[in-house]
């Protein structure tokens, strides 16, 4: 079961770079103790709002996410790493919950 | 003594006739069982299901999951001119379907997922679900 997911935004870049910003992202996952999961590419679309980062304007960003288990320990620390990567412009890291089950939602139940 | 005998008699047939709704109870039980039987057959009748009941609708968004990443479903609940959530009489959504749904665009708009001050212009053009018309 998935514990946390990473809503990974990445600056624009050519594919090489995006792939070496993503794999050192896992990676320091990885030696956080971490087990990734699942890491789905969302697309690169433009910003909904200019985002401004490390000194830069961003208009356009490349979406990830994701999923991974891990400890709670190391979560700020991990945070504490995207925000200092150059490449990232914004990290969010959520819990994961399957327990949104539509049981006594209004209505009939089929 | 032969009054008291005679009493008795008397007592006795003045209970039978005259009590009739009552049954003859054992020396030992004191139920009161009588009570109920007669009531029950008086109610047998009125007793029936509403049959002028209508089937019960849920809202919008019964059984859909809401998602920070589905920011076409969530643009539906927000105003095209300024990017505001819908409040509860406009979406006509059930409770908890409309905390999800404002949790989730805050969500969105707090992770760079979804604008904060406008819908995205490729959204503006899906079907209007929520319960307002808009001067256009």
């Amino acid at each position: 079961m998935p514990r946390y997911e990473l809503a990974l935004i990445l600056k624009a870049m050519q594919r090489p770079e995006t792939s070496a910003a993503l794999r050192r992202t896992v990676e320091s996952l990885m030696q956080r103790g971490a087990v990734v999961r699942d890491l789905e590419n969302l697309g690169e679309r433009l910003l909904p709002y200019a985002i401004t980062k490390h000194n830069q304007k961003h208009s356009r960003g490349a979406y990830f996410l994701i999923d991974f288990y891990s400890a709670t320990n190391i979560l700020s620390g991990l945070l504490d790493h995207l925000h200092r990567d150059v490449d990232v412009v914004r990290p969010t890291v959520l819990k994961k919950d399957d327990q949104v089950s539509s049981s006594n939602c209004c209505g009939p139940q089929q | 003594m032969l009054a008291f005998r005679g009493l008795k008699r008397i007592h006795s047939v003045l209970l039978q006739h005259g009590n009739t709704t009552y049954k003859t109870i054992p020396a030992g039980s004191l139920t009161v069982t009588s009570h109920v039987v007669q009531h029950k057959d008086d109610t047998k009748l009125l007793k029936m299901e509403n049959p002028y009941k209508e089937p019960q609708t849920g809202c919008l968004l019964c059984n859909v999951t809401v998602d920070f990443k589905n920011t076409q479903l969530l643009s539906q609940f927000v105003s095209p001119h300024t990017g505001r959530t819908y409040g509860r009489h406009i979406t006509g959504l059930c409770g908890r379907k409309q905390k999800e749904v404002s949790k989730a665009i805050k969500k969105a708009h707090s992770m760079g997922f979804m604008s904060v001050t406008h819908k995205h212009p490729q959204f503006m053009k899906d079907p209007n679900i929520c319960g307002i018309k808009h001067l256009d």
